[in-house]
């Protein structure tokens, strides 16, 4: 096949036309292609595309390794594309899209013709082409080859390209590669694992777009430390598999905390609040700093407006619910449910601020009684109102 | 025979005269190792929530976070130490003379459950009296006492609100004055403050808490002026001093022993709301009253009582002193 024909076969679907490569087509070779492609388009037909497969084709190729990378590359977006969109979760838009980025691609696989490339120009060029089969902008392009440190053309595409996998727009990709370059410097074989691990998970899509803007090192991370959370949510605090992953996905930060800070969090609003595990997801409990549940919490226990409820989970008082003391600003809080100024809050923070500093010292000093302070206060301070006669 | 030795013996046992320990005071071998289920504290809280709840209303909260945090302290200087730096040290810490900035503002408002004696024309607050504290808002806490060139430490930190009984009381100079329910001692040495105590008599019904009283007077009042302002301690039943001194002193102070709600609230050792205590807790209003009585016989005609208590009931203060 010569290089004319393939242009000719659908020349209006180039969106660069500079990126000619000379072809070295077998004939066989096409028709594989062509197979695949036609694989491709099939794709509501819920074809499995798995590695193995398209690994049984690349032999066929006699080509250099790196053109057959990239053909590899090119044919498991396209494929996945596919088996992606057998998963329940279909949205019209992204129908749209993967078709768009199907259908293109085959048109390109069909008719792009490659060259072994030794020049850094034509693999930027080959990034760039890739990029946009995938499905970004022209602007998305420029943004992902102005990272800095500007990866390997391959790195980045395999990372992007994983990305894409796991159900992340090009849009937000790009918005998260911007931020957190870090995430390109990853080997391919641990955004592999990572990825499959967030699918067992069932962190994909929209979910991971969140947690990946809040929180990229859900993929820098060691496994271990995103177990070491999740053991923490499903053996100390009890959670069902799903309500972890509602957490997961909801309050991405909790991966950032330290295990113990976190079962202690949790600890907090099932005993002293009384709040239980579906609550505790449903109001995302667990993304507030422990600082600010305590402060809250203890304004209002002080302040006779929150009860702990006994064992049969009743209280004298109907408690503020959840919502109206964690996720409301503080001057909603304390119009709305303290009843209080801010003025008085302040000096509370300040005190129970303290308190927490002297319990913490006494804790550690293993001396739960007199602190230091205390004993020089019983020597000089008059209570006055202090102790009756014994 | 043995049947009727043994009753014989149970006839007698019950013949002999053991005086009347109260249960309080019976010693007690063995002492708990875990926590109380329903701790006297929490018992305390309770009641407060129910009385101070109703009698304050929507103020009550914000009582009652301030009850259950951290205390605010005053820092009465010691005139025997003679340092004139403390008052300036203490300035630089930011913590301001109320006392002063009350007489520089014309008046004096009373707190803490106490009645002030009526005021004439004539009437000022007791002098000498310096107590610094820290403004609005600010939480800083004072530096611990330090013993004075004089042998005597430099300030005696208490809660301001207790000063106020005493610059009610208005002493002048030559005064015989009364403290009936001394113990543990800050108010005594306030009144020793003044330099107005021709005679002082300070008592305290416990003899363990006469006993700080002592080490408070011995730590902040030199030999002289004790000597000076003869200084009497004693340790009997306050509510006999209509019978004992009747008509003898200018001013007497009846501060009650009461509920101590701060205390109540937070330490649980020996606390009034304790379930055993309870009868104790209930006779309290009438103790009040004959404390008072006692006090108003013990006055001479023309003399100041000041009644105060450390508690925020209604029936303690105002229904106690008619």
């Amino acid at each position: 096949m010569g290089r004319a024909e393939a242009q000719d076969r659908g020349g209006r679907k180039w969106r660069n036309e500079e990126a000619l490569l000379p072809a070295q087509e077998s004939q066989r070779r096409d028709r594989t292609m062509a197979a695949l492609g036609r694989q491709v388009l099939d794709w509501h037909r819920l074809i499995p595309l798995s590695w193995a497969s398209i690994l049984r084709q690349t032999p066929h190729f006699g080509e250099q390794k790196r053109a057959t990378a990239s053909l590899l590359r090119k044919l498991t977006t396209a494929s996945s594309g596919g088996a992606l969109k057998g998963l329940p979760h279909v949205q019209p838009r992204k129908y749209v899209q993967e078709l768009e980025c199907g259908t293109s691609l085959t048109q390109c696989l069909l008719e792009k013709q490659r060259a072994p490339v030794d020049g850094g120009s034509s693999e930027r060029e080959e990034l760039i082409s890739s990029l946009l089969d995938m499905g970004f902008t022209d602007v998305h392009v420029q943004e992902l080859l102005s990272i800095q440190p500007s990866p390997h053309p391959q790195q980045l595409l395999a990372i992007v390209s994983k990305l894409i996998l796991l159900g992340v727009n090009p849009e937000p990709v790009c918005v998260a590669l911007k931020k957190s370059p870090q995430l390109l410097k990853l080997p391919i074989m641990h955004m592999e694992k990572r990825s499959s691990y967030l699918r067992k998970l069932g962190i994909g899509e929209g979910k991971l777009k969140r947690v990946l803007h809040c929180c990229p090192e859900i993929f820098t991370m060691h496994q271990r430390d995103i177990d070491r959370i999740v053991k923490v949510l499903r053996e100390k605090c009890l959670f069902t598999v799903q309500q972890v992953t509602e957490i997961l996905h909801r309050c991405p930060y909790v991966l950032r905390e330290d295990p113990g800070e976190l079962e202690y969090k949790f600890q907090y609003a099932y005993f002293r609040m009384g709040v239980n595990h579906s609550d505790m997801v449903r109001t995302d409990f667990l993304q507030y700093s422990i600082t600010k549940i305590r402060q809250r919490h203890t304004f209002l226990e002080r302040l006779g407006r929150y009860q702990t409820p006994d064992k049969k989970g009743q209280t004298q008082i109907p408690n503020p619910l959840v919502k109206d003391i964690l996720r409301v600003s503080e001057a909603e809080f304390l119009s709305k449910t303290a009843y209080s100024t801010a003025e008085e809050f302040e000096v509370f923070k300040k005190l129970l601020a303290r308190e927490e500093e002297e319990e913490s010292e006494s804790h550690m000093s293993g001396d739960k009684s007199t602190s230091e302070e205390e004993e020089e206060e019983e020597e000089d301070e008059d209570k006055d109102e202090d102790e009756d006669e014994d | 025979m043995a049947s009727l030795v043994v009753s014989g013996a149970r006839h007698l046992l019950r013949r002999a005269d053991f005086a009347k320990v109260l249960r309080r005071h019976r010693h007690k071998k063995k002492w708990a190792a875990t926590e109380p289920k329903f701790p006297a504290t929490r018992l305390a809280l309770q009641n407060f929530d129910m009385t101070y709840g109703v009698q304050f209303g929507d103020l009550w909260p914000s009582i009652r976070v301030s009850l259950l945090s951290e205390q605010k302290y005053g820092a009465l200087v010691n005139n025997f130490a003679a340092c004139d730096h403390v008052s300036d040290e203490l300035e630089q810490l930011h913590a301001r003379d109320f006392v002063n900035k009350a007489h520089s503002h014309g008046e004096l408002e009373p707190e803490s459950g106490q009645t002030a004696a009526p005021s004439p024309a004539s009437w000022a607050c007791s002098p000498n009296l310096r107590c610094f504290t820290f403004t609005r808002g600010d939480v800083s806490r004072f530096p611990p006492a330090r013993l004075g060139s004089l042998g005597v430490m430099d300030y005696y930190l208490m809660d301001a609100a207790s000063l106020l009984p005493v610059l009610a009381l208005g002493l002048q100079p030559g005064d015989t004055v009364l403290d009936l329910c001394a113990a543990p001692g800050g108010k005594t040495l306030a009144l020793l403050q003044t330099d107005c105590c021709r005679n002082l008599a300070a008592n305290d019904l416990s003899t363990s808490r006469t006993g700080r009283l002592h080490k408070v007077l011995h730590s902040y009042v030199p030999q002289d002026v004790r000597d000076k302002s003869r200084v009497r301690v004693t340790s009997w039943d306050g509510r006999k001093w209509g019978e004992l001194e009747g008509d003898a002193y200018d001013r007497v102070l009846v501060d009650v022993p009461c509920t101590t709600d701060r205390h109540s609230l937070h330490e649980e050792e020996n606390n009034i709301f304790q379930r055993s205590r309870k009868k104790e807790r209930q006779m309290l209003p009438m103790l009040q009253v004959q404390l008072l009585a006692a006090g108003l016989l013990a006055t001479k005609p023309g003399g100041y009582v000041v009644y105060s208590t450390c508690s925020l009931s209604h029936l303690q203060n105002e229904l106690g002193s008619w």
